[in-house]
């Protein structure tokens, strides 16, 4: 009788280990939800997914480290290497005028080519670069989250749809939306910064800008680059107003998501 | 045909809505003929098939025993990846929890074919007959399957329309958290239903070709089921990944994954080949004749000679298991994989004969040799098995990431 309690009890007990497993997950998922860190969650767990050329480490693009993938999901205000490389080199002031962009020096930019503009009321400004706005131009709809919503560092700011690829603009900063604007304002969020001031440590600036730019121009022209033909690069010139005019037979789901870093 | 690219994983190619129709309709058509079958078996009842009180393990049992063997990939990559921490094996393993839910799932529809009453399943489990070992086999299956459904579910989660709703990526990391769990409970419950499996031979007296003996409870078969499972495994992932790269024409896994899978599997097959000498050894001189019968009469009869013997150790063990132990030769693929279709096939040689030849072998002088050849309702039902397993993974394939490093190679 006591060998059949064991066997039985054994299985059971599988079972039970099996449906606690899933119980405790779903009870996890929904602290994160109150706790506000879904954004952050999805972010990294959509992180690895992307190609290994777009986790490259911002290191990389100056010139610091060589052949290195990012590992923290572009966590920067975590990552210990980084915290030592802009301590012994701290990125210089770099220049504003990059391929014929205009990348203003006085923000932050995300990798996600998001930018943030901290203003003397303590709110920052959050904008679309140069180039994503040379993307996304004229886009078919905005969706802008509402004033009063929280947005996450890495987690959806607003979403865009062009040529029917429906894109999420990365935020750069974790914050209350207190205003929002649009591509005619310049603007598309001002929002007040969780902690009372903006921690752009995760952002580029000055002299980081031009060598991620300069990667990610090679990246765009791969994407736009026809199946299986190499990319080819324009001899001079500047990058159109509306890039998906030019290209009319790109893929633009899979040229936004190579740049927005959409899985 | 409607476009579903945007069901598709982002950043890799896959065949039109057209081809991949034409891909499936065969596929389904055998699925729907063979369903038809196993319905005949259910309604009518098992005097649709060839099996009788005699011959009562037929091609259902063989295939069981089989698929299941070859299923045993997802638990072993399972457990070098999340136990212990084999980073390597992420590029598959999502391919072998689909390889593994295919052979599982497949194997339980069969199952509730051949044992027939499909109504009175839970029976097993409320009224269980804890003196068999098959009931240990059917508690460790079920439970298994559950263990592979619920890793399967991160798998669909992640797909590009399902992963834009926030709460069901969040279930998925949380439930990718605990993965080890699932990894440890499934290597559990795998560890001991291939062992169940082949510790049936322990009390199969009556079968003097197959009856073993060993230590305590176990007998030699329980360890011997185990080991050959975890050694054909990662050479049927291997196998798999090599094909759906082919027929997708798109390469799937970096160049040095196929070789490791190669060499885990050459790793637990050499002493597997070992101790299955010095068990045929032992039985040879000491287990047949106790049981009233020298070892060479039971390849006395014509289709089952002593070749059989000879190619399960030698031809489908020993070679493939050096070829896959020496480095120059797994980096060839042609040896590669000529090496793991070899194991693959050992492994239904095996349980083909600890199945179908040991009820074919007369047990009393005066018995004759016995025949069986499946009815076509037994072959449809095995085949509606196959095609089930080729649509799910057509589906997976094309919509869920299977292969992590496809993305970047593609490139």
């Amino acid at each position: 009788m006591l060998s059949h309690i064991i066997f039985l009890g054994l299985f059971y007990a599988v079972l039970a280990v099996v449906s606690a497993t899933v119980a405790v997950s779903l009870f996890r998922s929904a602290q994160d939800f109150r706790a506000r860190r879904a954004e952050a969650i999805c972010w990294q767990e959509t992180f690895p997914d992307l190609p290994a050329r777009e986790r490259v480490c911002r290191h990389e693009f100056t010139g610091e480290l060589q052949h290195l993938i990012c590992d923290q999901a572009f966590e920067c205000r975590t990552c210990q290497t980084h915290a030592a490389l802009l301590a012994k080199h701290p990125p210089g002031a770099g220049e504003a005028d990059i391929f014929g962009l205009n990348f203003p020096l006085d923000r932050f930019y995300h990798r996600g080519h998001a930018w943030a503009h901290p203003e003397p009321d303590g709110t920052v400004t959050v904008g679309l670069d140069p180039l994503g706005a040379r993307l996304v131009a004229e886009p078919e709809a905005i969706a802008l989250p509402a004033v009063g919503a929280h947005i996450e560092t890495n987690g959806a700011a607003w979403h865009v749809r062009k040529r029917g690829a429906v894109v999420r603009i990365l935020s750069p900063l974790d914050g209350e939306v207190v205003a929002t604007g649009g591509a005619q304002n310049g603007w598309y969020l001002k929002v007040r910064p969780e902690g009372g001031r903006l921690d752009a440590r995760n952002l580029l600036r000055g002299a980081e800008i031009r060598p991620w730019i300069a990667r990610e121009m090679e990246r765009l022209h791969s994407a736009l680059a026809p199946a299986n033909q190499a990319p080819t690069m324009a001899d001079g010139g500047v990058p159109m107003d509306d890039i998906a005019a030019g290209y009319p037979d790109a893929d633009w789901d899979a040229v936004c998501a190579e740049i927005f870093l959409e899985p | 045909m409607p476009d579903d690219t945007q069901l598709m994983p982002r950043g890799v190619r896959r065949c039109s809505p057209h081809q991949f129709l034409l891909w499936v309709l065969p596929w389904s058509a055998l699925l729907a003929f063979g369903l038809y079958s196993a319905g005949l078996c259910l309604v009518k009842g098992l005097n649709q098939t060839n099996m009788d009180n005699r011959f009562a393990f037929g091609l259902w049992i063989f295939l069981d025993l089989t698929v299941i063997a070859l299923g045993a990939g997802a638990f072993f990559t399972g457990f070098l990846l999340y136990i212990l921490k084999k980073s390597e094996f992420k590029a598959v393993i999502n391919s072998a929890v689909v390889i593994g839910f295919i052979c599982y799932s497949g194997a339980v529809a069969a199952l509730l074919v051949d044992v027939g009453q499909p109504l009175r399943f839970w029976f097993t489990f409320w009224h269980p007959n804890v003196h068999s070992m098959l009931t240990e086999v059917t508690f460790c299956i079920t439970c298994y399957l559950i263990v592979l459904c619920i890793e399967y579910v991160p798998i669909v989660l992640k797909n590009r329309k399902l992963s834009q709703i926030p709460s069901f990526l969040v279930f998925e990391f949380e439930l990718h958290k605990l993965m080890p769990v699932l990894a440890g409970v499934g290597t559990f419950l795998s560890f001991f239903h291939q062992g169940s499996l082949g510790g049936l031979y322990g009390v199969l007296r009556g079968r003097p070709f197959a009856f073993r003996e060993g230590f305590a409870i176990w007998p030699s078969t329980f360890f011997l089921f185990i080991l050959s499972a975890a050694a054909a495994g990662p050479a049927f992932i291997l196998l798999t990944t090599w094909l759906v790269s082919k027929i997708s024409g798109k390469p799937l896994v970096r160049p040095e994954v196929l070789p490791l899978l190669g060499r885990i599997s050459g790793i637990l097959l050499l002493p597997y080949i070992l101790l299955k000498s010095i068990d045929t050894l032992i039985w040879i001189d000491s287990t047949s004749p106790a049981m009233g019968f020298a070892a060479h009469q039971f390849y006395a009869w014509k289709p089952f000679g002593a070749w059989i013997l000879f190619a399960e150790i030698v031809v489908f063990g020993l070679l493939p298991a050096l070829i896959l132990l020496r480095r120059r030769l797994r980096e060839s693929p042609a040896w590669l994989l000529s090496a793991a279709t070899l194991v693959c096939l050992g492994i239904a040689l095996n349980r083909f004969v600890m199945t179908i030849q040991t009820l074919a072998l007369p047990t009393l002088p005066f018995d004759p040799f016995m025949s069986y050849l499946p009815s076509w309702q037994e072959t449809a039902t095995f085949l509606a098995v196959v095609a089930y397993g080729v649509l799910i993974y057509s589906f997976s394939f094309r919509y869920l990431t299977l292969f992590p490093q496809e993305k970047d190679l593609s490139c």
